[in-house]
């Protein structure tokens, strides 16, 4: 009797465990939950804790809560100025309407696919609309935001929310790239010539005003130098005409004195007449 | 049992005490078994052990948050609080659980190349970008990041990376970022001056992207470790710094040639001037001082004309003739055999002969 209700026991404690597992269940923090009923969905979980259902006729079905991310392989797209732009792009989802998404896609695998021809349409129909340069550099934020609305309009059947689409390569193919580098190149042997070029103007001017400026230092110098010769002579001249105006006679006899002295060099024969100063030789033979 | 037998002694005290002590749980318990299975009442035993094992069982719930990181606590999977560093409590699984992930610990992942020891290999996929003025530019940079403080919840419910790449999030948005902001910048800036402001500039994008995510992520740092033309164009790039300092250069040395020109000619310019003033101070010095000579004897000459000029002409002659040859003629005899006395040999061989004979002559003069 006593081993009977020890079972008894046992039996109900298994039971109500199982009962309890079968109706109790737990939503994590980063799930939500779809409650099926017999195979037909019935309501949607999206407060994480402890819930209940029927058990054995309802099953739950956890989903991801998270944002999660779409990794896009990078697509070849043609941009409004016809140039071939290799984009990489990524996006950020998640699940809003465990019910839609149940019911269309099942999975996270196939959300993937959808995402992807979402995102890829979206992406060539808006990028398209732009020139290279509008979606490299300047329309690039404006650009995320409208391909961003536009693939979250169609995602929403799926029970998607696209939250954020970013392009993160926009480069271009091999070929265009081989076409920028050479024009890099060019541009930049450009820019090195002008430099060389600029350098020799520069100190062709630098020089040929150092001559220029040499020229005319040396013949100003020569101007006023020859000025103040010429001052000087005009003053030594006055300064002898004004003394020997005063007794030009005198004057000439000295001078000519002087001039003899320098004259007649030593061995210079003189032929002279006895008169002046000669004149006395003559008195012995009157 | 043997100790039963044995009596009082060690009796009663000695199994009270013995049943709790957890080294003999399994003794304990295979004597409980024996108890209950015997119909001894087992009511002394059981919640003996009830309460240990429910003890037990609550002292899984202690928990320490170490200094470095956070206690995120789940109550069946819901999010409960956020505790700080020390020792805390929460009710034991599966009522509750606790994440700690570490707050403090600086992540880093690197753009455009991957660090392998001391070399690094350049990932040219991520590191090429195109820039504002259609360029292409190399690119690497490296991105620090932690979870933000009291984000530690955030971090771990809001965002989930692939399994196989825990950076996932931030990485992306780097990439994006940092082309966003190379996007807007041309290659000059970038390659010079702007490193500065598209750190800057990056490292607010990212936040912004990462925020937007409420991921709990905060961007401690972003920094370009190489700004550099493609390896493609990196001749020609080099070329036009080179050429800059070729231009700098010719400059130098034209300036060099002027400095080395102007000094000198100024130093000739100069040189001619002094010169001339040199002459003319000198013709002014020297007309003053004939002058002045000439005055002087003018002003004697003029108190005894006659003697004076006599005198100076006399000296002059005497000195003159003192040096020549002369040959005198009669004033007569000019058309016949020239006369001629020649005095040329007292004259060549006696400076001495013709003072002896000149005094006489000149104070025969005299009176």
């Amino acid at each position: 009797m006593n081993k009977g209700y020890q079972t008894g026991l046992v039996v109900l404690i298994v039971a109500v465990l199982v009962l309890l597992s079968q109706s109790l269940y737990v939503v994590h923090q980063v799930q939500q939950a779809l409650i099926l009923q017999l195979g037909k969905p019935v309501r949607s979980v999206t407060e994480p804790g402890l819930h209940f259902k029927i058990p054995f006729l309802q099953d739950v079905y956890n989903f991801e809560k998270r944002l999660l991310v779409f990794d896009q392989e990078p697509q070849e797209i043609l941009s409004s100025d016809k140039k071939n732009l290799k984009v990489d792009s990524y996006a950020r989802w998640r699940i809003v309407d465990t019910l839609k998404f149940f019911q269309t896609v099942r999975n996270e695998l196939g959300a993937a696919s959808r995402i992807n021809d979402i995102i890829y349409s979206n992406l060539r129909e808006v990028l398209g609309q732009f020139t290279m340069m509008e979606i490299v550099a300047g329309a690039r934020e404006d650009l995320m935001a409208r391909i961003r609305t536009q693939a979250n309009i169609q995602s929403s059947q799926y029970g998607i929310e696209v939250l954020d689409v970013r392009i993160k390569r926009t480069d271009l193919p091999m070929e265009n790239s081989k076409a920028v580098f050479k024009r890099m190149q060019t541009e930049r042997e450009r820019q090195a010539k002008q430099y060389r070029a600029e350098g020799e103007e520069e100190a062709v001017k630098i020089r040929s005003t150092a001559n220029k400026d040499k020229e005319i230092l040396l013949a100003e110098a020569f101007k006023t130098s020859e000025e103040i010769r010429g001052a000087g002579d005009a003053e030594a001249a006055n300064i002898y005409a004004t003394a020997y105006k005063k007794d030009p006679r005198f004057y000439e006899f000295k001078r000519t004195l002087e001039a003899y002295q320098k004259a007649f060099a030593a061995d210079t024969t003189l032929l002279v007449q006895p008169t002046g100063f000669f004149r006395f030789l003559q008195e012995a033979q009157p | 049992m043997a100790w039963n037998n044995n009596g009082g002694g060690q009796g009663p005290w000695g199994s009270g005490s013995h049943s709790p002590q957890p080294p003999d749980m399994e003794k304990v318990f295979n004597l409980a078994k024996e108890k209950f299975l015997s119909k001894l009442p087992g009511g002394q035993v059981w919640p003996a052990i009830s309460v240990a094992v429910f003890f037990l069982w609550m002292a899984t719930g202690i928990y320490v948050v170490g200094p470095d990181e956070e206690g995120v606590v789940v109550r069946f999977g819901r999010y409960v609080e956020t505790t700080t560093p020390g020792p805390h409590f929460h009710l034991p699984y599966p009522i509750e659980s606790v994440y700690t992930p570490q707050v403090t610990q600086i992540q880093r992942i690197e753009i455009g190349y991957r660090s392998r020891g001391r070399a690094n290999s350049d990932v040219a996929a991520e590191s090429l970008m195109l820039t504002g003025d259609e360029n292409i530019i190399d690119i690497d940079l490296s991105v620090q990041y932690r979870i933000q403080e009291g984000g530690a919840a955030n971090f771990l419910f809001n965002v989930r990376n692939p399994g196989d790449d825990p950076h996932n999030a931030v990485r992306n948005a780097a990439e994006s970022a940092i082309r966003q902001v190379i996007g807007r910048n041309d290659i000059d800036t970038a390659l010079t001056s702007g490193k500065e402001k598209i750190q800057t500039n990056t490292r607010i994008t990212m936040q912004e992207i990462l925020d937007s995510y409420k991921s709990g992520i905060a961007v401690v740092n972003v920094q370009l470790q190489q700004v550099a033309p493609p390896q493609e164009v990196i001749h020609a790039f080099k070329d036009v710094a080179s050429a800059r300092e070729d231009r700098e250069r010719s400059i130098n040395e034209a300036q060099g040639y002027k400095n080395d020109v102007i000094p000198r000619a100024k130093g000739q310019a100069a040189q001619e001037i002094l010169q001339a003033e040199g002459y003319k101070a000198t013709k002014i010095a020297r007309a003053t001082g004939e002058v002045n000579r000439f005055l002087a004897l003018l002003n004697e000459y003029s108190k005894a004309p006659d003697v004076t000029r006599a005198r100076l002409y006399l000296e002059t002659m005497e000195e003159v003739l003192a040096n020549t040859k002369k040959v005198v003629m009669h004033s007569d005899a000019g058309r016949g055999v020239l006369p001629f006395l020649s005095l040329s040999g007292s004259v060549a061989t006696g400076t001495g002969n013709v003072p002896t004979s000149v005094p006489p002559q000149t104070q025969g003069v005299k009176p």
